[in-house]
């Protein structure tokens, strides 16, 4: 809402850097930025924002919100969907229920222990995550287990509209039902006042505890959501499928410009965020380098990439 | 009692290492023989070192989470070094070790002048700046190897004066802590944690304290680095990926705040022995291996629960 | 930083202790500053007035090192200084009180006073004997005005406002600065405290040490001021002899030709209605067995000295600091207030004087502040913010706001402004019970004659008013009666003839004294 000048506003330059990434990438390997490709591009990041909205949503909270236990979560719903489904198109819907349902309870649980019991978020989830990884090890004793239905890969993998396929569809009404939430909703006014002072955020009579609760809940669903998603694009799963997720989703929600301080930000820049993570790991993957190369380069952009705009202000200004 | 608790949060945590010590003694009857507690000392040191450095870090309102790539990158870095002076004798140790300790001051002035100079965030800074360290290591060296002189994890396994040579490191760690603690620097970075504006209105440097701390926890990712690298006697670029966040939750388990601006390494020393406890205990219950991730999560969740519990007012 | 033109180093006895000519600054696009000047001689008591946002913070801010200015020269003690942070400042012997206090919550009094000089044995150790006993000979000054929590081991995070206060003057003071700058460092004080700082500032006068004040208090400007300059919309406006000038010349400068509510009430008698509001013998952490009852149409002020428990039997009936035993109703009915919202939903609002921990929204819009109440009031599920909009501006406009835009950040506004707000955040849910909570912390004699005449339109219209303040002249010129506190008990009340400074002192100080 506020008017900014161009260039300083984190969604104009994460749109930049997203154009230079692409440019780049084109150059290094023409066929880059062709349209199918980009398609693909896409795909993949739609699977990080959807897990990056409850990360957002958690971290917009404040009081140090962030949620590391997403990684298992999107695990379990991976294993749950996959049981369930056991590659039948009949079963998808039920497989998305039962696996975003027990995410979101795990949700309530982290969101329980931070609020009434007040451990840090940080560790909170952190314990979470060991507990959910050693449910996954009982569980399955360590075999994966379950495969995707048919119709749920279509879904994520071919085209269905336009040559776009529907994940694609579903992370546009995410941002879009997102942004709306918290730009013209009274819980997304109480989200940025809960994650601004808590104090006074209790003292114009919003219930505190309650709010916070739901969104580590939210950002449960989000990941057992993203579970599905991700059984959806590989056809089966295994039990750590979900850890490469839990830090990009950090990365993706404050290269966005979202404040990890709380009370600050939004969806869209996270969706811009995934989008510039997931072009810049897969322009490092076209070039022909080490390992350890890569992984210099991708340091290293980040690092770029937030001092371009997730810089703090000044003390003395 | 609860006042006597909550300035020093670290009582709790003491007693829960000793419950977690009796428990131990009576399912694994050997835990208090001299050899049984140096080596379990020696699996907890590296962590123990990083948390108190991380608690510094912690204290000014900030986060590492480079501190295992930047074990790794000493570890390699030292190895290398001493393969590449060469020969026998002292010379090419002290060369690692320096090597080592320097590459640790390097990699936490860079993150404290990207945190505090730059003003980055510093969750995602360390994070990153930790990619960079890590593949930095990996170019060093490519490939696990590269073995130390017996010299130097032989004085590792050793004793000293009758006590080994790991509890000596660990009452060294300890006495620096409680020798810095009554610096005017940690009542410093305690106010600089606490509330920035604050603190810069009162003139104090933001940016030097800030940096103090990042290269303390560096340095001691780097001391961590060296234990390490006397107990596995070589290099690997991939050594210490889980310290960062164990290292943060000693930190929490010892009572220091994320927010900053609160406790101290006692606590966090007491953190990381608990943890390690926690994983002694679990192994020796005879849990099936597939139960032991989910009953340590518990476990810590449920002492960082009972130890906020008893603290409220 | 443009230095500008070489000041007038004229040296020698003429030399102003500070003297600041032309400063100016911009925030974006709001001019905090235009034409900042001002003159403080060696060993005198100077206070700076104006109304809310005209850049009196920020042109102390300058002198202090804090804000780097956009133009003008500061000369100290005749030599042209440019300060690139508040260590600077502090070496050239200037120490500045912060109107938003400059503490660490988490460090004690001690800690916070000695922050950054703490003094060392010789190992380089901070030695904490002779930290805490330096502590201790400050907070002596204030001795049997401050409450016995004041202490050098106490965390500042627990300790009442005005206590806070009191340590953010002391830790000025042990910084021994030939210019003291104090930043509205009464406004949570009590007379008697305000009356010990006085006596200190005298003190250090007859030292030589320079003060400068500012106040929205005139009382105590002309009380114990030798020179005053006032400022408005940026720009000093006039450098006044106090002797030699009066109030209504001052507020004059102050709001050039702007019109002010006169600060009176013309009291109606009470309706003689069924109570709104009791409360019997109702009790919490600082409130001990009180009853009271508040009828339509009623201003009824809560008297005493500083956190007597006025604060905490305000918070209890809002739900904030539920009540541990005790009967409350509202129009007749028992009601239990365990959650603000119930008592928001009730028509009561509380409005609490210490804005940055109880109601500012840091980092959100201006609009998002105001209407933050409202939507819980009215238990919307949507917001339109063009719906709103204007309701909200009613209600910033109805207290002379100054502010670039609604979507501005609340942390752009002066301190004043900000209570504004955070006072029309409230007005706009459109209470039945008003709660306020020492409201006027910070804003100007302007404003101060428009809340007064919204709440006297309130209660008018039939709602009840329940005001605590740590200015006695409000209670006594706003209220129908005054209720007041010790320990946690009502002791007395005053009404009519009885309502007056003195009868109001003996009550408060009585057994304390
Ligand atoms: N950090 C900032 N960013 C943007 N605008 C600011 C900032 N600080 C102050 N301002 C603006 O500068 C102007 C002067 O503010 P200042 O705080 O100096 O007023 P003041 O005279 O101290 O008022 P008060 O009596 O309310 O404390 C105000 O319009 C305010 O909105
Ligand atoms: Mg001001």
């Amino acid at each position: 809402m506020t008017l900014r000048s161009g260039l300083t506003n984190p969604l104009t330059l994460a749109a930049i850097a997203i154009l230079a990434l692409l440019a780049v990438g084109e150059t290094l390997s023409p066929g880059f930025a062709r349209g199918d490709q980009i398609v693909r591009l896409l795909t993949v990041a739609a699977i990080l924002g959807i897990v990056a909205a409850g990360q957002n949503l958690v971290i917009l909270g404040g009081r140090e919100g962030i949620d590391l236990s997403v990684g298992p979560m999107i695990s379990l719903g991976a294993v749950i969907a996959g049981n369930i489904m056991a590659g039948a198109n009949a079963a998808i819907l039920p497989a998305i229920l039962a696996a975003t349902a027990v995410t979101f309870l795990i949700g309530i649980v982290n969101g329980l222990g931070v609020t009434l019991v007040r451990i840090p978020p940080l560790v909170m989830t952190l314990g979470m995550t060991a507990i959910v990884q050693g449910g996954l090890v009982v569980y399955s004793q360590g075999i994966p287990s379950g495969n995707a239905a048919p119709a749920l890969m279509a879904f994520i993998n071919r085209p269905l509209v336009l040559g776009l396929p529907g994940i694609l569809f579903v992370w546009a009404i995410i941002a879009v039902g997102l942004t709306f939430l918290l730009r013209r909703t009274a819980f997304g006014y109480a989200v940025y006042a809960i994650g601004a002072n808590e104090r006074a955020a209790m003292l114009v009579g919003l219930p505190v505890n309650r709010i916070r609760c739901l969104l580590y809940g939210l950002s449960g669903f989000f990941a057992g959501l993203t579970g599905v998603c991700v059984i959806g694009y590989t056809g089966n799963s295994f039990i750590s499928v979900g850890d490469q997720y839990v830090l990009s989703s950090i990365i993706a929600v404050v290269i966005g410009g979202t404040s990890l301080a709380g009370g600050a930000g939004g969806y869209i820049g996270t969706v811009l965020g995934a989008v510039a993570l997931v072009l810049l790991q897969s322009v490092l993957t076209t070039l022909q380098l080490e390992n350890y190369g890569r992984q210099i380069i991708f340091g290293m952009t980040l690092l770029v990439l937030m001092l371009l705009y997730g810089r703090q202000g000044r003390l003395r200004v | 009692m609860s006042a006597v608790v909550r300035s020093r949060p670290w009582l709790l945590t003491l007693i829960a290492l000793a419950v977690l010590v009796a428990v131990n003694t009576a399912l694994q009857p050997s835990f208090v023989q001299p050899a049984v507690l140096q080596s379990n000392l020696t699996t907890f040191l590296p962590l123990t070192l990083v948390a108190i450095g991380q608690t510094y870090v912690v204290m000014g309102g900030d986060i590492d989470l480079s501190v295992g790539a930047i074990a790794a990158l000493v570890n390699v870095v030292t190895v290398s070094a001493i393969a590449a002076v060469g020969g026998d004798g002292l010379t090419p140790i002290i060369a690692g070790l320096a090597a080592g300790l320097a590459t640790a001051v390097v990699c936490g002035v860079i993150n404290g002048v990207l945190v505090a100079v730059l003003r980055l965030q510093a969750i995602v800074t360390t994070f990153a700046t930790g990619i960079v360290f890590a593949g930095t290591a990996l170019f060093v060296l490519p490939q696990a190897g590269l073995p130390v002189p017996e010299a130097f994890w032989r004085s590792y396994g050793a004793t000293l004066i009758g006590l080994p040579v790991v509890l000596w490191i660990l009452l060294a760690g300890l006495a620096f802590a409680l020798f810095l603690g009554r610096r005017p620097f940690v009542a410093h970075l305690t106010a600089v944690g606490g509330s920035r504006v604050g603190a810069f209105q009162t003139g104090l440097s933001l940016s030097r304290v800030r940096i103090g701390a990042f290269v303390l926890s560096a340095l001691f990712a780097g001391f961590a680095a060296l234990c390490l690298t006397g107990e596995t006697a070589s290099g690997d670029p991939l050594l210490g990926q889980s310290l960062a966040l164990s290292s943060i939750s000693a930190v929490v388990l010892g009572g220091t705040a994320l927010s900053g601006g609160s406790g101290g390494p006692v606590g966090s020393i007491l953190g990381a022995l608990v943890l390690g406890m926690i994983g002694n205990v679990i192994f020796f219950a005879g849990l099936p291996f597939a139960w032991q991730t989910l009953v340590q999560g518990l476990i810590v969740l449920a002492a960082l629960a009972g130890g906020v519990l008893v603290t409220r007012r | 930083m443009t230095p500008g033109e070489a000041a007038t180093a004229a040296g020698g006895q003429d030399a102003a202790l500070l003297d600041a000519q032309g400063v100016g600054k911009r925030f974006g696009a709001v001019v905090a500053l235009s034409d900042g000047r001002l003159r403080v001689e060696a060993g005198e008591i100077h206070a700076l007035l104006g109304a809310n946002g005209c850049g009196k913070s920020t042109l102390c801010k300058v002198i202090a090192g804090t804000v780097a200015p956009d133009s003008g020269t500061i000369a100290v003690g005749g030599d042209v200084v440019q300060f690139r942070n508040p260590r600077d400042a502090e070496q050239a012997g200037i120490a500045l009180f912060y109107q938003e206090l400059s503490l660490i919550p988490q460090l004690s009094v001690a800690a916070n006073i000695g922050l950054g000089r703490e003094p060392r044995t010789g190992l380089g150790f901070v030695d904490r004997r002779r930290l805490n006993s330096e502590a201790e000979a400050l907070i002596a000054l204030f001795a049997g005005v401050a409450g016995a929590e004041l202490k050098p081991e106490a965390i500042v995070a627990d300790l009442t406002p005005d206590l806070r206060q009191i340590v953010e003057i002391l830790k000025v003071l042990a910084r021994r600065p030939r210019l003291i700058i104090l930043d509205e460092a009464t406004a949570a004080l009590d007379g008697r405290q305000s009356a010990r700082l006085f006596e200190i500032l005298r003190a250090r006068k007859a030292e030589g040490v320079s003060t400068l004040m500012i106040s929205h208090r005139l009382d105590e400007v002309f009380a114990v001021s030798d020179r005053i300059t006032v400022m408005r919309g940026g720009a000093t406006v006039a450098q006044l002899v106090t002797a030699g000038t009066n109030r209504d010349q001052v507020v004059r400068h102050m709001v050039g030709d702007a019109r002010i509510h006169p600060v009176t009430s013309q009291r109606m008698p009470p309706a003689l209605a069924e109570p709104r509001l009791t409360a019997q013998g109702v009790r919490n952490a600082r409130v001990h067995d009180v009853s009271l009852s508040l009828r339509p149409g009623e201003i009824v002020g809560l008297g005493g000295l500083q956190g007597q428990g006025q604060s905490a039997l305000l918070q209890g009936l809002f739900g904030a600091l539920p009540f541990t035993a005790g009967r409350v109703t509202i129009a007749g009915e028992t009601v239990a207030l365990t959650r603000t919202a119930d008592a928001i939903r009730r028509g009561l609002a509380y409005v609490s004087g210490d804005r940055g921990r109880d109601a500012a929204l840091t980092g959100r819009s201006i609009f998002e502040n105001l209407v933050a109440a409202l939507l819980v009031r009215e238990k919307r599920r949507l917001v339109r913010p063009s719906e709103l909009d204007p309701l909200a501006t009613r209600h910033a406009d109805s207290l002379n706001t100054q502010y670039a835009g609604l979507d501005a950040p609340i942390g752009t506004l002066s301190g004043g402004n900000q209570q504004k707000i955070f006072i029309a955040r409230w007005l706009a849910t459109g209470p039945r019970v008003l709660l306020l909570d020492d409201p006027t912390k910070g804003i100007d004699l302007a404003a101060k004659g428009d809340l007064l005449a919204i709440m006297r339109k309130l209660a008018d219209e039939g709602a009840s008013i329940l005001i605590y303040s740590s200015e006695d002249a409000e209670l006594i010129e706003w209220c129908d009666r005054v209720l007041v506190f010790n320990s946690g008990r009502i002791v007395t009340e005053l009404a009519g003839p009885t309502l007056d400074h003195f009868h109001l002192a003996r009550a408060a100080y009585g057994e304390a004294a």
